[in-house]
């Protein structure tokens, strides 16, 4: 097992940005904590998730479709350098695997894979959450796993590309702490893993009334930042935009809790209330993406609870769902 | 359901990069839409099946979903029937022969023409759906053989707004095909117009329907679809005879960005065209 300690850490990364594009959680100016560059702040792998979501690295809030210059198109080059992005937490891990599959259906979107791939994910577990708190150990599903025991990083590899990113790092003999972190990680289990599968099937056999929805629908302000800070929100919308010498289409991230999300040209609405649109956010993550995908595609990673001003993130939703409806039933 | 991933895109260098085709004719249809006749490089087939639509794309405008409106049985180019409701379709509405306009796709689920094949078809479509529906209907025309009765239905708000005039002339002259349509009303324009005034669902009730062999097919607006639908299960029609064109404002085309989603399902991708008795339990389908 190798080790990194945290007088280590600036080099370490430093080191990696010749051969990668890094992104990692950084601490900005105004004391945000998000994922960028070296040169947007110190490193700060402490302190949990991000509040930004982390697949932002491959599905950025805007990003180039193509550029036309004198109607003749040029597609969105590829990632310059093999993009390096840390932070990740065991429920970001489950989040980008579900939008890696999103993308990669069907139709395969290029413009996602030509950042995503080859790219090294970095998770970040062990006693780094806020305060300390634990964050459960990954275990997989990225190339490494900087697990912190308190005093260092523990390094774990998963891939070839995580050794080869690891081998310069001193080996440690950490087994039993590695071994304490991991039976705390499992007895950890988020409560929030019930509650929201009962959520869904509350909202799957259909029990939950539209009444309800126009109750959640009254408290929404349309902020948006439940789909801005979703990791695995992939909704966006298409705009052209026009410079002296070229046109620049674009997609951006687009929000179903918008009027204007589904309303067609001919000015038919099929989300045309606050009800039908807070609906739209929670039943897609729990009954259609089950129906469509085999699973929830809310992973509780907290985000839109966190960012709601009006308290009806997914899990406050899915607890009142679970308080009014399964009693209601079970009288 | 089936994907239909036989797309001009492929080869472009990515998904989303459009494909330039020529505008070789133009010509109104009513004072709001006009049909484009459009040729690929070098006259290459679109690869299409009626029901699909295309992404067109103008450049510093953006793109708009717009269903494909002639039948890939007539060869050397393709035809859009476009309404101008927004800015892309509105620039687009600027354009002459000789343009060029960009487009990807085709996209989406078209008619199950496998499916509909030796049966009495009803086709039955309102406003601007029988743009998409007109391919279809060429579609029979060119292969009358592999179908049976021939029913065609069409209802417009008024004659000013009535689409494909002529072709609609020349199925109700066509001993081929059984052609009715209407008006909702009589405006300033319809002075000479003889036929039919009211809603198209009027147009359903006179109909000899053999339920054992017929599959009604409607292309409409949003608020076209619970009525006639109605009407149909009256005359013995299940909802799996049916089949219906749903309007959904696609932004990409392939199932990515969200914007035509019923519940589950990605218009774009599992529709446009759907079995009624797959969406009808739907919230919002209808």
């Amino acid at each position: 097992m190798k080790v990194l300690y945290p007088e280590h850490i600036p080099a370490f990364f430093t080191a990696l940005a010749s051969r990668f594009e890094l992104r990692l959680p950084v601490m900005l100016s105004d004391g945000t904590r998000t994922i960028g560059s070296l040169e947007d702040g110190p490193i700060a792998l402490m302190g949990g998730a991000v509040p930004g979501k982390p697949t932002a690295a491959f599905f950025p809030q805007q990003g180039p479709v193509f550029t036309a210059v004198e109607g003749a198109v040029l597609p969105s080059s590829d990632q310059a350098n093999r993009l390096f992005v840390a932070g990740f937490t065991g429920r970001d891990i489950d989040c980008l695997r579900f939008i890696d599959r999103f993308f990669a259906d069907g139709w395969r979107d290029d413009i996602y894979f030509r950042q995503r791939a080859g790219a090294v994910i970095a998770g970040v577990s062990g006693y780094c959450g806020p305060g300390g708190a634990l964050l459960p150990l990954i275990g997989g599903g990225c190339d490494l796993e900087f697990v912190c025991d308190g005093k260092c990083w523990l390094v774990l590899t998963y891939s070839q590309a995580g050794e080869g990113i690891a081998a310069e790092l001193p080996d440690t003999d950490a087994e039993e702490v590695l071994h304490q972190i991991r039976i705390e990680s499992l007895t950890a289990a988020n409560e929030g893993d019930e509650l929201i599968q009962r959520a869904s099937q509350l909202l799957r056999a259909n029990r939950v009334p539209d009444s309800f929805w126009s109750e959640i629908g009254d408290r929404c302000i349309s902020c948006t930042g439940c789909n801005l800070a979703c990791p695995t929100c992939t909704c966006f919308g298409v705009q052209d935009w026009r410079y002296a010498n070229n046109i620049e289409r674009s997609r951006m991230w687009d929000s179903c809790q918008l009027d204007g999300f589904m309303r067609e040209a001919s000015g038919h609405n099929p989300l045309g209330s606050e009800a039908l649109r807070t609906r739209r956010r929670i039943h897609h993550k729990l009954a259609a993406d089950p129906e469509r995908w085999g699973e929830i595609s809310c992973f509780l990673c907290g985000r839109c609870d966190v960012v709601c001003p009006t308290g009806i993130g997914i899990l406050a939703v899915a607890m009142e769902m679970v308080d009014r409806f399964e009693q209601e039933t079970i009288r | 359901m089936t994907m239909f991933p036989l797309s001009v895109h492929n080869s472009t260098q990515s998904l989303y990069v459009p494909l330039d085709c020529e505008i070789v004719a133009v010509s109104d249809l009513t004072p709001n839409e006009k049909l484009f006749r459009l040729r690929l490089p070098e006259g290459g087939a679109l690869g299409h099946s009626p029901g699909q639509f295309v992404q067109v794309s103008l450049l510093g405008w953006g793109e708009a979903p717009i269903s494909v409106s002639s039948s890939p049985t007539r060869d050397g180019y393709f035809e859009l029937g476009v309404r101008r409701a927004g800015s892309v379709t509105s620039a687009m509405h600027q354009l002459v022969v000789g343009d060029t306009i960009g487009i990807r796709g085709p996209y989406g689920r078209p008619f199950a023409l496998d499916k509909l094949r030796g049966r009495d078809l009803l086709l039955i479509s309102g406003g601007c759906g029988l743009a998409p529906m007109r391919s279809l209907i060429q579609y029979c025309e060119d292969r009358t053989e592999e179908f049976g009765r021939l029913t065609i239905l069409y209802g417009a708000k008024s004659v000013e707004d009535t689409l494909f005039k002529d072709d609609l002339t020349a199925w109700e002259a066509s001993s081929r095909f059984a052609c009715s349509r209407t008006v909702d009303r009589i405006t300033g324009g319809g002075s000479c117009y003889s036929g039919n005034v009211g809603l198209i669902t009027a147009l359903i009730p006179p109909l000899e329907i053999d339920c054992t062999i017929t599959v009604a097919v409607i292309v409409g607006p949003p608020v076209m679809y619970r009525f006639v639908i109605e009407e149909l299960k009256k005359k013995g029609l299940t909802s799996a005879q049916i089949v219906v064109s749903l309007e959904r404002h696609m932004r990409c085309g392939v199932g990515k960005c969200g914007h035509c989603t019923i519940e589950h399902l990605y218009c774009c991708q599992d529709g446009p065209v759907f079995w009624l008795n797959e969406v009808e339990h739907l919230r919002g389908a209808l």
